[in-house]
């Protein structure tokens, strides 16, 4: 029950996060973090997927909603909870049968986590930009974008993760 | 059976992630507008050569439809035209409704037909253009017969199912013509050379005309209506001791490639014909 009401309200405070701080930020003129997925990554594994997927579409379609791009992210947030129960598996180097294998400080090194961050931030930014720029013209300008984008959305989802989670866990 | 729901229920979330994402691309779809005009100019690169193409062979297959519908229409039009009536004024009910305007009543003199070539010589001195068309189609002797640009000639001899026509390049055309632009009366006759060209005669040498005056019908004999274009003045020449000008006719109609004639009836060429047959001129 605990563990419910804590996600209801990581993924209320990402998504305020994301609209009010982060839809504003345009660093270099062009990239924008995409915070809203820490929530996802933190999801609990063991929740049926099909909730999984309805949460994803409903965060993503809220985020699509203040950027008026309708679609767009909640489509990359289905990708990406489609993709990560797999990159975990990749990242393990075994098929996982323990369902509380949680994705955070304390339960992992630094390594895992930067890893498994950075490979799904990329699959989200690249589906979201893609499906925005909707053109394979200025190929090169658009991956850059992506690649930006995924730094800084690793960099600031690593960084809380290991300034709110890891002591509170770690007690 | 119970497999089949076995593995529906294990792959229940696989669907609805799929339904999910079908709905976001059904939105990106919608609302952005931008991407839509993009999925749109993609499919229409791929698909309009394809459809351009057959829209044309298809059209070719409905050609021969449209080309007879428009033929009827131009038919209907040429019937009302205002050369096709005797127009007289109507004094009783201009009489009667006593307004300054005159009421006239308009009487059908011609009637119109059309007809293809199926045979025609333009080298000889002695053309001759024969049509699909005869006494089954109510073809009769001495009908006008016009192409749409001019006229053709006149109906010499009529079968069961085909007519031969005198076309203008024939040595025995006399046709009575006149230049609207000074009010002149002519003959136009043809002296066996160039098809195309015809000449005036009978115009008095001291009158001025212009190269590219038009030159029509009079409307002084049985056969033609008035008013149709018979063709446009190309040389205007003074030879010695003569009294009359040279002067050269470019005919309107192309008689190398001619398909397409319309024939011209007189409704009431016979009893104008009984008239003169009272005169033993001819």
């Amino acid at each position: 029950m605990n563990d419910v009401i804590s996600n209801i309200i990581r993924c209320a405070v990402a998504l305020l996060l994301q609209i009010f701080i982060c839809n504003y930020i345009h660093l270099f003129g062009y990239l924008t973090p995409a915070v809203y997925i820490f929530a996802l990554l933190l999801l609990p594994l063991d929740i049926p997927k099909t909730f999984q997927y309805l949460i994803a579409f409903v965060m993503g379609f809220i985020v699509d909603m203040f950027t008026h791009t309708l679609g767009v992210n909640a489509a990359a947030a289905i990708i990406l909870m489609f993709a990560r129960p797999y990159i975990i598996n990749l990242l393990n180097g075994r098929k996982t049968t323990e369902s509380n294998d949680i994705p955070m400080p304390g339960y992992k090194d630094f390594r895992w986590l930067l890893e498994f961050t950075f490979i799904l931030a990329f699959i989200h930014q690249l589906v979201v930009v893609m499906l925005e720029t909707f053109s394979f013209q200025h190929f090169g300008r658009t991956m850059l974008v992506i690649l930006g984008n995924t730094i800084l959305t690793t960099i600031v989802l690593l960084s809380i993760e290991y300034l709110f989670y890891s002591k509170s866990k770690r007690t | 059976m119970n497999n089949l729901i076995e593995f529906l229920k294990n792959n229940f979330h696989h669907f609805v992630a799929a339904a999910l994402l079908v709905i976001c691309f059904v939105l990106i779809g919608h609302s952005m507008s931008y991407n839509r005009y993009k999925i749109a100019r993609i499919c229409q690169s791929i698909t309009m050569p394809i459809e351009k193409s057959w829209g044309n062979l298809v059209h070719r297959f409905n050609l021969n439809k449209e080309n007879e519908e428009l033929l009827q229409q131009n038919l209907a039009l040429l019937r009302e035209q205002e050369n096709m009536f005797l127009v007289r004024e109507d004094t009783t009910l201009t009489q009667m409704s006593g307004t300054d305007s005159t009421h006239t009543t308009r009487t059908r003199l011609y009637d119109y037909t059309y007809a293809h070539v199926t045979f025609l010589t333009t080298d000889k001195p002695f053309n001759y253009v024969i049509i699909d068309k005869g006494s089954k189609d109510g073809i009769e002797r001495d009908m006008a017969v016009l192409s749409p640009t001019g006229i053709v000639g006149v109906v010499s001899d009529v079968s069961k199912n085909f007519s031969s026509i005198i076309p203008l390049p024939h040595l025995d055309t006399r046709i009575s013509a006149e230049i609207p632009s000074i009010n002149q009366v002519g003959t136009v006759i043809w002296d066996g050379r160039e098809p195309n060209t015809a000449y005036l005669n009978d115009v008095p040498q001291h009158l001025e005309i212009n190269i590219g005056d038009s030159i029509l019908t009079s409307g002084y004999s049985t056969i033609y209506p008035k008013g149709l274009l018979i063709g446009t003045v190309k040389e205007v020449s003074t030879e010695q001791n003569a009294t009359f000008l040279t002067i050269k006719v470019k005919l309107a109609t192309d008689f190398k490639n001619l398909d397409l004639v319309y024939v011209v009836k007189n409704l009431y060429r016979s009893e104008i014909d009984s008239l003169k047959a009272n005169f033993k001129n001819e």
